[in-house]
């Protein structure tokens, strides 16, 4: 007699892993859809104006293109702490904090040349956001203290801190909102014109670049290789004599340096001042972001795009009378499909065989 | 044909009355059949041994009795009756108690607490006095002292190893299965073991005992079974058993591959003492010594052995060699030197190589492919990689060779280090310290869970080692293994070094005196 | 209302929600399981509470709906994490995020108006009369009697003086050892993940029935994180969390105080203050060199019979 038993792999490769996230995120679409259906709407439709309005047209695809850049580098910068094993929920809060830290050069510091001028705003981000994580990073390295609320903690704190800064200090004197800055004077300059990509601005150049600098150090440095490492088994990184410590320490302040980043990107490039909820949730979508692209940096790209192709479902909803948080929940259903489906990827379904010794066909 | 028509090697009267009858059992995990159509019989009033190599599939069996798991097809019938057992409570209610290698305690809980969990007679309002009475009244009824109130963490190997049979027996347990239980046994505590699984057994209650100590089961079993590769290949009573017609029946028709014996010659060169210790001390975490006042040379050209009962400091010695671990006191002297290289990296680059005893969780990345594994010390070389580059793919063509040479029997590097069977995981590991260890090998318990071929290949590596001036630490649990290896056999116990015999004066007798913390009646030259 | 006795209200009402939710984290975390949702739990407690007084008017009626809401965005986490065996961290994120966003989709009808009911007072005979602490401490609603007292109670009994407190307590610590002797690990830590998530959602509850009391979006504002962090700080025992979330409660009111007088200090920073000192406490037991809180040994880890 044939029958099938489920059989658990302990471990399986990364191609199965993505392979069980593709499936996962489409999964949760489907899922998300028969629910409005449930209530009324038509998914289909929906769908189809989400992707028309997204890559149908040139100003959709910039559109897209300039809210799936602050995802990648949220993304990115979670990566880069996943591939050390932690977990860096705090990517908000650095993103602010790097905001505000350029706004900061950009509003008050010396007119230079334009470049430099972008220059210092991006290294003080940089600074900012590594600066922001290194609490929690000391304290995880020197305490043990959960990584995962210390750096969620201080994004209310940076939150609260930059309302405070653009409804108070820094307002805008002569705007009309109550919670901004004035125009920070030299924006980062969009791309050329012959490129046919008017809309966007120089930040998405470095997101790309910095996605591929990422993935060479990756794979081509001694140093990528530790990290790696260092982020399978603590123990077997220290037994190899590496020092777990330093690589650890390392990838935390990179990885908020490059949230902060993000969120000079996104001031210098996109919105031109500091304002309250700069960030819509970037830091936690970055998370999913991170997530779904096991933690490869090219990978962030594509679940950057595709995340963001789903935060502009919330819009295309909200024009339906479903409030744009609805996008919120969707990227929670996302990211519980996919932690399920990567466990689901362990299971293959195995004929049995007859046994051998019972004087049964072999 | 009918299940009952099939060829039996019991007799039909005997199979009626039998403790336990396991028949066609079969299992399979992915990518392995542990079990495969295994019959098994357990008579009542007898000691009865499992044997066979690491992966014949004892622990499934027995996993399968208790509950644990389920068998994709046969059946088990006790005292006659088929039962289907479902989990370990409807093992416990038949009546079967397993104590498992890795004892299954609660470390934070009591001794009391541990006895009473999940018991249907525990109390429902807890209290410490009650469970405290109770447990010292369950150790004077079974005669196995425990002291109720300590913290399992805080206990000894062989004193959790009460707990877990005391708690065993105290839910009526009439079958009574003992997975490997004298590893972490001193020679003491191994009579008192036999002793009271003699007295079990004369009160009509059974016992079945994994071991691979065949000296052991001749001394104390009445019956045996011997598995090989998933099946079950013989059983019967053990009169007229010997060691030798055991191990023939072990290993099964291969040829045994010949032991490799020690090779006497002298190394020149061989007075030299790459690495020592001198009064090197190791504390835990919460102050406790593991290692205290340690003294000990490793000679180049020579292999020294390292005796002594599982716990008593072997973790912390190979570490303290290996560069893993600082002393907190003392020095450790690498060519006669205290102020040289200090930490792990700097070990390994002067040339310490180490085979640490757990290989899952510290030799490999479990979780990493393969190739990964194989270039954990060679990533930083001028062969993988120049500066702080590397290339990939030198990096996979010097991963490639380390797997081939290490024997391992898979083709492709992809795959994660732990879907490998234990052999393979062991023969990467050693490769790959063996290709760095250019003045010193540790290697803490390397033939556990080899067969039989692949521990002759170690030793003859070891053995090559020897003869090209490297010094060998060779730290293990078998007495037999380092009598028939070492040069000398320095014995650990609790965190000192109780006496270091060259190994023309070391026996089986003097070795388990000093393991068990007693002083040789003559001195030791 | 003194100004003693005022602080001493307004910590007992804003701490019973740090409370109510870090008693229901205990017992996930007790049984083994990281539940970083508690945030998403209070977000569909407290939305669900709204929506079902607005039709009944009765608080017993929300915080019934709060509880069962919990209860299946509950079963939901412990499929994934206890069944499926699914990352509790990615989970714990999802449903936070899940949870914050169908109550803030749910919710929108609700959004900033009052609730339509809340808890009533609930005076203790007698005692109410004590001068100073009668009116902070035995005129409150039921829900702060139950978060600091009657809950905190009943689970130390639970945990620390019953045979199954004793066998819950087991399974955070080493599930094989649990199903060794024949426990029935999944479906406990099931029950218990269910059961904790439903006191996080009754938290969510209190925070717009009572302590708000209206529903809005974001009106959790961390709360649930810090909820979390007082699990690990107060060493997962009932009542040091409930002493926990009275010094939090405290942290808050002392915020309020010093806006209603105008002592100078911008609100965001009084608002930064319980993440600030939640920061700190979680950092403290390291400082002081008591070493780290001894968590449940198991708590994270997915539990497989066939581990290899």
């Amino acid at each position: 007699m044939r029958g099938f038993v489920v059989q658990r792999v302990p471990s399986v490769s990364g191609r199965v892993r993505n392979a069980a996230y593709a499936v996962s995120a489409l999964v949760a679409v489907f899922v998300a859809g028969l629910l409005l259906a449930a209530l009324g709407l038509h998914p289909l439709a929906l769908g189809g104006s989400v992707l028309k309005q997204s890559l149908g047209s040139r100003f959709g695809v910039q559109d897209l293109l300039l809210l799936a850049s602050p995802l990648v580098m949220c993304g990115l910068s979670v990566s880069l702490m996943l591939r050390v094993g932690l977990w860096n929920i705090g990517a908000d809060g650095q993103f602010y904090v790097g905001a505000a830290c350029a706004a900061g050069v950009a509003l008050f510091g010396p007119h230079g040349s334009p470049l430099l001028v972008q220059i210092t705003m991006g290294l003080a981000a940089m600074a900012g956001g590594a600066l922001w994580i290194a609490v929690p990073a000391l304290a995880r390295l020197l305490l043990g203290t959960s990584e995962i609320i210390a750096t969620l903690l201080l994004n209310f704190v940076a939150r609260l801190g930059l309302d405070w800064l653009v409804t108070g200090p820094w307002r805008d004197p002569h705007g009309m909102a109550a919670a901004q800055t004035a125009r920070i004077p030299d924006p980062l300059p969009k791309l050329p014109r012959d490129w046919h990509l008017g809309g966007l601005h120089w930040g998405l150049a470095v997101v790309l670049g910095l996605a591929a600098l990422l993935a060479a150090a990756f794979r081509f440095t001694r140093w990528g290789f530790e990290l790696r490492i260092c982020g399978a088994n603590r123990d077997t990184a220290a037994y190899a004599g590496m020092n777990v410590r330093r690589r650890l320490f390392q990838a935390m302040l990179l990885g908020g340096a490059i949230a902060g980043l993000g969120g000079m990107l996104e001031l210098s490039g996109t919105v031109h001042r500091l304002q309250s909820g700069l960030s819509n949730g970037y830091g936690y979508v970055g998370i999913i972001v991170a997530v779904l692209a096991a933690s490869s940096p090219l990978g962030c790209v594509f679940t950057g795009l595709l995340m963001a192709l789903v935060l502009n479902a919330g819009l295309v909803l909200q024009t339906q009378g479903v409030p744009s948080s609805a996008a919120l929940a969707l990227t929670g259903l996302i990211l519980l499909f996919a932690a399920i489906g990567e466990r689901l990827a362990h299971y293959r379904i195995v004929p049995t065989r007859p046994v051998a010794g019972a004087g049964g066909v072999a | 044909m009918q299940p009952g028509e099939l060829p039996r090697t019991v007799l039909p009267e005997a199979a009626r009355t039998a403790f336990v009858r396991m028949r066609g059992i079969t299992k399979s995990f992915y990518g392995a059949r542990a079990n495969d159509g295994v019959d098994f019989t357990l008579q009542g009033g007898e000691i009865h041994a499992l044997l066979g190599e690491n992966g014949a599939g004892k622990s499934t069996l027995m996993n399968v009795l208790t509950g644990l798991y389920q068998p994709d097809s046969g059946e088990i019938a006790i005292e006659g009756h088929v039962r289907r057992i479902a989990s370990p409570a409807d093992a416990i209610e038949a009546g079967i108690g397993m104590v498992h290698q890795h004892f299954k305690l609660v470390p934070a809980f009591t001794v009391a607490e541990n006895i009473h969990l999940g018991w249907n007679e525990t109390p429902f309002r807890l209290d410490p006095a009650s469970l405290a009475a109770r447990t010292q009244a369950l150790s004077d009824r079974f005669g196995l002292a425990v002291s109720p109130g300590a913290r399992v963490a805080d206990l000894s190997a062989g004193e959790q190893q009460r707990v877990e049979i005391l708690r065993v027996l105290a839910r009526g347990t009439r079958i009574l299965v003992l997975d490997e239980p004298t590893a972490v046994l001193t020679p003491a505590e191994v009579r008192a073991l036999f002793a009271a699984l003699r007295a079990f057994r004369a009160d009509g209650n059974a016992v079945i005992l994994i071991s691979h100590k065949l000296g052991e089961v001749l001394e104390i079993a009445d019956a045996l079974t011997v598995m090989r590769a998933g099946r079950s290949v013989a059983t019967g009573s053990t009169a007229g058993a010997s060691r030798s017609s055991l191990a023939r029946l072990i290993i099964g028709d291969t040829a045994i591959p010949a032991t490799v014996a020690r090779n006497e010659t002298d190394v020149p060169g061989a007075q030299a003492v790459p690495l020592a210790l001198r009064g090197v001390s190791v504390r835990d975490h919460r102050g406790i010594a593991l290692l205290d006042g340690v003294d000990l040379d490793v000679r180049a050209g020579e292999i020294l052995g390292i005796a002594g009962v599982a716990g008593n400091g072997q973790r912390a010695l190979s570490e303290v060699l290996t560069g893993c671990v600082r002393p907190d006191a003392g020095d450790v002297l690498l060519d006669g030197d205290a102020s040289g290289p200090r930490g792990a990296r700097e070990f390994a680059d002067w040339g310490v190589g180490h085979i640490p005893e757990d290989r899952l969780r510290t030799a490999l990345a479990a979780d990493l492919p393969l190739g990964e594994n194989a270039v954990l010390r060679d990533y930083r070389g001028d062969a993988a990689g120049s500066g702080p580059f590397l290339f990939p793919r030198r990096l996979a063509r010097l991963a490639r060779r380390i797997i081939d040479d290490a024997a391992v029997n898979l083709r492709d590097s992809r795959i994660p280090a732990r879907n490998l069977s234990g052999g393979n995981q062991q023969r990467l590991v050693a490769e790959r310290e063996r290709r760095i260890a250019s003045r010193v090998l540790v290697a803490a318990y390397p033939t556990r869970g080899l067969d039989v071929g692949a521990v002759a290949a170690l030793h003859a590596g070891m053995q090559a080692l020897r003869a090209s001036g490297v010094g060998v630490v060779l730290i293990s649990e078998e007495i037999e293994e380092l009598l028939a290896q070492a040069d000398r056999i320095a014995v650990l116990f609790a965190g000192r070094i109780a006496g270091i015999l060259p190994v023309a004066q070391a026996d089986a007798e003097r070795l388990g005196l000093l393991m068990s913390g007693q002083v040789l009646p003559e001195p030791v030259s | 209302m003194s100004v003693v006795s005022g602080l001493l209200s307004n910590a007992l009402v804003s701490g019973a929600v740090l409370a109510l939710a870090g008693l229901g984290e205990l017992l996930a975390e007790r049984v083994g399981v990281l539940n970083l949702g508690v945030e998403g739990l209070m977000a569909l407690g407290a939305m669900s509470a709204v929506a079902a007084v607005s039709g009944t008017h009765d608080p017993a009626v929300g915080v019934l709906a709060a509880l069962a809401t919990g209860a299946a965005a509950g079963s939901l986490f412990a499929f994934a994490t206890v069944v499926a065996r699914a990352s509790q961290v990615l989970c714990g994120m999802a449903l936070t995020m899940g949870g914050m966003g169908l109550a803030a989709t749910l919710g929108r009808p609700f959004a900033g108006q009052p609730s339509a009911a809340t808890f009533p007072v609930l005076p203790i005979p007698l005692l109410d009369r004590l001068p100073v602490l009668g009116d902070a401490l035995f005129r409150q609603s039921l829900p702060v009697y139950v978060a600091f007292l009657i809950l905190p109670l009943f689970l130390h009994w639970l945990l620390f003086r019953t045979r199954h407190g004793l066998a819950l307590r087991a399974i955070g610590e080493n599930p094989a050892a649990c199903d060794a002797v024949g426990m029935k690990v999944l479906p406990l830590r099931f029950a218990y993940v269910v059961l904790g998530a439903a006191i996080s959602a009754g938290a969510g509850a209190y925070l717009t029935l009572g302590f708000v009391p209206s529903w809005s979006d974001g009106v959790t504002a961390g709360r649930g994180w810090i909820a979390v962090a007082l699990v690990i700080f107060a060493g997962y025992r009932p009542w040091r969390i409930v002493a926990g979330a009275l010094l939090f409660g405290f942290v808050g009111a002392l915020g309020y105080l010093a806006q209603a007088r105008d002592w100078g200090i911008p609100s965001a920073f009084l608002g930064m203050l319980p993440y600030l000192v939640t920061l700190l406490f979680m950092m403290l037991p390291a400082l002081t060199g008591r070493g780290r809180v001894a968590a449940p040994a198991a708590l994270g880890v997915a539990y497989y019979r066939d581990q290899r």
